[in-house]
């Protein structure tokens, strides 16, 4: 009796984190994919994952890195799955524009369909740091880079971003 | 000292960077603080961009477990929740299952945008055994060139997700151990032409193929093909 009291807590207790966390998650997903159906899709199965692994989460307070962590594999693993062609960013931006377009103003959308265009590996770090609030540190042992590396991609993504937005890219203003 | 670039470069990675060698040229330079203000402001913008709306919540479908005896008082009302979720999910299967199974696979299709590349580079064979490994089946040799494979989340089951390449185009193939049907059902939505045939003892298989495909009025032969292509292991 009370081991099912205790199941029911934890199921329920369970259940509430993934619940509150699942907006944050679901965007961090769809940054990663650019996909929305693939973001839902990873998300569900890491929640899956996370539930079988729940031991592994001594702290509940780091639950949302932790979980984010678990996304980052399963989008790996969805990879290692599917043998996916070269994507075509111009038709992924079209499959999301209900989502991408719903900011009312202009350049919240230009932001975003730059974001859409941003290669992997400096779109990554940047969600990290800007979306989930990591720090550079927490970015380098999240990606398994150096923090030098980090700062580097961090650089060249807001450089990419700020100039296809049009903005001001001089690094010294004697240029 | 820091320079110009060297602070513009910094700040760039970290807008929001502390350090106090960076502050202290902040404080000294107007151009870069007059840089690093419209920095901000692009950084506000950007925060803004990856706020994206998220759609009505979908239900967090977890493997919770049942375990343990329930308490001898609840037996009955436990029996009768049990018998009338019985009654209703019949009843619902008996008005609409394979509608709303075929609906389901054209929904999953829309997902998977990819699979559909016409390409004759077959998926390496140790990737397709993993996907099929799991569902206990194989693939005649003569099952045609698979060129897609993967192991896709589907109502609640890990299921085989192929594309097999024939004369017509690709096809897909989804290998549902887990949903019975009684008779094959044909359907054609969203631009997508299929079938749903029987396998007696492992399910069903949906076949599907887009409607723009020349030739795609043969889905039901296709279908018979794949099926005589499919081993059982278990």
């Amino acid at each position: 009796m009370n081991d099912e009291v205790g199941g029911n807590k934890r199921r329920a207790r369970f259940q509430a984190l993934c619940q509150s966390l699942r907006p944050d998650l679901l965007r961090f997903a769809f940054w990663l994919s650019r996909d929305r159906a693939l973001a839902e899709d990873v998300v569900q199965e890491s929640m899956l994952r996370a539930w079988k692994a729940q031991d592994s989460l001594l702290d509940e307070t780091a639950a949302k890195p932790w979980l984010l962590t678990i996304i980052r594999r399963e989008y790996a693993r969805t990879f290692e799955r599917k043998r996916f062609p070269t994507v075509d960013v111009d038709e992924l931006i079209a499959k999301e524009e209900p989502m991408l377009a719903a900011a009312e103003e202009q350049d919240i959308s230009d932001v975003r369909a730059a974001l859409m265009k941003l290669p992997d590996e400096y779109r990554e770090p940047l969600i990290l740091q800007v979306l989930m609030g990591y720090s550079t540190a927490e970015i380098a042992r999240e990606l398994e880079l150096s923090g030098p590396a980090v700062l580097t991609r961090l650089y060249r993504a807001r450089q990419q971003l700020r100039a296809a937005c049009g903005e001001d890219l001089r690094l010294d203003p004697q240029e | 000292m820091t320079d110009h670039a060297h602070y513009r470069s910094a700040i760039m990675a970290d807008p929001h960077d502390a350090d106090p060698e960076l502050l202290e040229h902040r404080e000294s330079c107007a151009e870069c603080r007059a840089f690093t203000e419209q920095l901000l402001r692009f950084e506000a913008r950007l925060e803004r961009a990856l706020l994206v709306d998220i759609p009505t919540p979908r239900a967090v479908v977890l493997p919770f477990a049942r375990k343990g005896a329930q308490a001898p008082r609840r037996w009955l009302a436990m029996a009768a929740s049990l018998l009338l979720a019985l009654v209703i999910a019949a009843g619902v299967w008996l008005t609409l299952p394979q509608r709303s199974l075929a609906a389901a696979v054209v929904a999953h299709m829309a997902g998977e945008p990819d699979a559909w590349q016409l390409t004759d580079v077959p998926v390496p064979d140790a990737d397709l055994n993993a996907v099929l490994k799991d569902s206990n089946l194989r693939l005649k040799p003569d099952a045609g060139v698979v060129s897609y494979a993967s192991s896709c989340s589907f109502r609640g089951h890990k299921v085989p997700h192929l594309v097999v390449q024939t004369p017509s185009g690709p096809v897909t193939v989804m290998v549902l151990v887990h949903e019975a049907v009684r008779k094959p059902k044909q359907f054609d939505e969203q631009g997508y032409r299929g079938t749903i045939v029987p396998v007696p003892g492992h399910g069903s298989i949906a076949v599907l193929m887009r409607d723009l495909n020349p030739g795609s009025g043969d889905v039901e032969r296709i279908a018979a093909r794949v099926d005589d292509s499919i081993v059982w292991t278990r």
